[in-house]
């Protein structure tokens, strides 16, 4: 990329956007970590795909209306995750990213830089779609599907349009919402939206007919036949390579980028020009003495701080909830009447399960991810002891929700609630003791994008915490 | 002789290189000392190792006369560090940020409360004392950092370029905050790139390269060890720190 650019005139549309999408790539890269892990899983992927390929070559790959139809509803589900995607990373972009200021006062116009940042969005979301697709479209149509090179212009296509409904709905919470709650809102919203999905998914796959999502919307799609016909054939069309199908959604997809462009240009400045640097966040005028705030002794003086952290920071709470949303599955099964595990012992699992999560994700919190290691390491406090501290309050902020179930199903059974109680707190504890002895420390905002920290770690905690869960459900399924 | 504030023999330190060579420094209480020094001389690795961020190789620091290395929270507590990124949390108001210190150093609340608001009153940020730090200025987070670092009275009071960014009226209370410090009886070491801070503000300078003390004393032993008494501290400074090793 550099070596392009240097070829590029500085300052221009294309040297913006090939900046852009350098800058995105190297952000994948140190997001994913583990290059020769990824480099080895990519290249197995793909020799699936070249297997898959030599399969299929003497096979004739047309499209009919099943195919179109498939076309559609993967286009609709992709795009669903790419606008949420193209959501985060626009907010990245107006509220994250350190280069706008020097961007927006260079002589460039504002259009410019937005579209060079749309570039960045759509290579970003390019990238992850690209790796799940690619390794297997690509093989195919190099081995006698020649048609299917359509998939990555779709594929392009669909990338840009999310890119730019992304950046809408991320300008539009910026115009309700006031630009400082649009990036905890947006952000929220764009986890909502994936969460719903993914959970929507879940629970088709748990209901009478046991569908995926995918499966009942392209039974949808089938049914009203939207895929064969009309616009909406265009996508399917395109993937096959047909030639004027292709220009219309690539042409398509590139005058909604163009306009916009053009037409959220403007918006996008004022709203950048709008967002906050000082003094904005005030809570009225201070009032009344500051006794309040001051605590006696070291774990009473840590529990308010980190309290009023995780209270101040909803974004952050919410990732922590988010990632419970995704464990939820686990629990549908004790739901579907008759076929499923019985429902104590499930919920006993689940349940100890959660708060072992809980609890852990809340100790990386307070444990881990210190904004001012330096404060704590100069103050006259043993580590040990502020590890204990930090550990107790992560308890003690978990504590109410993870005993919401334990609590519930003493209204059923006391002793399984007691079992349930006794391996909830041992598994928050185990998850917690994890943390404080094996993680790796780092800043607190990087929580918001992703748990930092050891893989391994993770997956302890996770072991350990799946360990007790088992155990509990099992000593609750005994005491009947 | 009595204890002093900040006593360091011998220190060492090496990362892919030496970056503390052998350092020896002595800075009494009531004594404001000014640690100069180009880029990468070793300034910041000094003080992290005196209050216990950095691990020395060789050597010894005392504090008051508490081994350091052999006793560190009993030095941590007669000490304050003010970094030149001030260690704050954003999400914090300046007020719950005393008070979180104040819990660090156990300072008890019917102690640290009135003087938090003497702090916050005499740094001029009573006002904000409700506010989050994160929508404050770079100099704001210094002062709202400063009065962390003094809520605990520190004995000595070590700080990396305090003065960086801020704004004439701020510095001006930061100078004073130190002042006040010293004629307290406090040790204060500080180290800076702005020369004529040293010069009016310092009772001694010492003038570090390469890990290395290469001179030190008042303003005028500078001179004089630099070649010429109508040198001023910039020329001083740079003469000495431009000298073949």
């Amino acid at each position: 990329m550099t070596w392009l650019m240097r070829r590029l005139t500085p300052g221009g549309f294309l040297w913006l956007m090939v900046n852009e999408i350098r800058l995105a790539t190297r952000a994948a890269r140190q997001r994913r970590g583990g290059n020769i892990i990824w480099g080895l899983l990519i290249t197995v992927y793909t020799a699936m795909g070249f297997w898959l390929a030599s399969n299929l070559a003497q096979i004739p790959i047309y499209p009919s209306a099943l195919a179109l139809n498939l076309v559609l509803a993967v286009a609709v589900l992709a795009m669903s995750f790419m606008t949420t995607q193209a959501m985060l990373r626009s907010q990245d972009t107006l509220y994250q990213s350190g280069d706008l200021d020097l961007l927006l006062t260079a002589p460039l116009s504002p259009r410019r830089v937005l579209l060079a940042k749309l570039c960045g969005i759509v290579a970003n979301i390019m990238m992850v779609f690209a790796a799940f697709t690619l390794p297997i479209a690509l093989p195919v149509a190099l081995l006698g599907h020649p048609g299917l090179f359509g998939i990555p212009l779709v594929l392009l296509a669909l990338a840009m349009l999310s890119a730019c409904m992304g950046l809408a709905i991320t300008l539009a919470i910026v115009r309700v919402a006031s630009p400082r709650t649009a990036r905890t809102i947006g952000q929220i919203v764009g986890a909502f939206l994936a969460a719903g999905v993914f959970l929507a998914s879940q629970l088709l796959s748990q209901g009478p007919g046991r569908e995926s999502a995918g499966r009942t919307l392209l039974d949808w799609l089938m049914r009203h036949d939207y895929g064969s016909q009309g616009p909406a054939s265009l996508l399917g069309l395109a993937a096959f390579g047909h030639f004027a199908a292709l220009v219309a959604v690539l042409g398509g997809a590139l005058i909604a980028f163009l306009g916009a462009g053009a037409l959220l240009g403007r918006v996008f400045l004022v709203s950048y020009q709008n967002a906050p640097t000082r003094l904005t966040r005030s809570r009225g005028k201070a009032k009344g003495g500051i006794a309040r705030h001051f605590r006696q002794g070291l774990f009473a003086t840590m529990l308010a701080k980190e309290a009023r952290l995780l209270r101040r920071d909803p974004q952050l709470a919410f990732t922590i909830v988010l990632r419970l949303i995704y464990l939820l599955p686990i629990a549908l099964p004790a739901f579907t009447h008759g076929r499923g595990p019985p429902l104590l012992p499930a919920l006993a699992f689940f349940g100890i399960l959660l708060a072992g999560q809980l609890a852990g994700s809340l100790a990386w919190l307070t444990v881990s991810a210190e904004d001012s290691p330096d404060l704590i390491a100069v103050a006259p406090v043993e580590k040990k002891a502020a590890g204990r501290a930090k550990l107790t309050a992560a308890l003690l902020i978990a504590a109410p929700f993870a005993l919401v179930l334990p609590l519930a199903v003493a209204t059923v059974s006391p002793r399984a609630a007691i079992i349930m109680l006794a391996m909830t707190g041992a598994s928050a504890l185990a998850a917690g003791l994890v943390e404080l002895n094996f993680q790796r420390p780092a800043p607190r905002k990087q929580f918001g994008r992703r748990r930092e920290g050891s893989f391994l770690v993770g997956v302890l905690t996770f072991l350990m915490t799946g360990v007790l869960a088992l155990l509990g459900g099992y000593l609750v399924w005994l005491s009947g | 002789m009595s204890d002093a504030a900040l006593e360091i023999r011998g220190l060492s330190k090496s990362f892919d290189k030496k970056v503390v060579d052998d350092l020896d420094l002595r800075v009494a209480p009531g004594e404001l000392y000014a640690l100069l020094g180009p880029n990468g001389a070793g300034k910041t690795t000094t003080l992290r190792m005196a209050v216990g961020l950095t691990r020395p190789d060789a050597g010894a620091i005392r504090i008051f006369g508490v081994d350091a290395l052999a006793d560190p929270l009993a030095a941590k507590r007669l000490t304050a560090w003010l970094p030149d990124e001030p260690m704050l949390y954003d999400k914090l108001s300046p007020a719950e940020y005393l008070g979180f210190v104040a819990g660090l150093w156990r300072i008890a609340p019917a102690e640290a409360a009135p003087e938090a608001e003497r702090l916050l009153k005499w740094l001029e940020l009573w006002e904000q004392r409700d506010t989050p730090c994160e929508g404050f200025s770079r100099g704001m987070k210094q002062k709202v950092a400063l009065a962390g670092a003094l809520i605990h009275r520190p004995r000595l009071l070590i700080l990396d370029e305090p003065l960086t960014g801020l704004d004439a009226n701020m510095a001006r209370a930061v100078k004073d905050a130190l002042r006040a410090a010293v004629e307290a009886g406090a040790g204060v070491v500080v180290t800076t790139h702005i020369l004529e801070v040293a010069e009016r503000l310092a009772d001694r300078i010492g003038i570090i390269a390469h890990g290395k003390l290469l001179a030190e004393g008042t303003l005028a032993d500078l001179r004089a060890q630099a070649g010429s008494d109508a040198l001023t501290l910039e020329d001083a400074f740079i003469r000495l720190t431009s000298a073949p090793q």
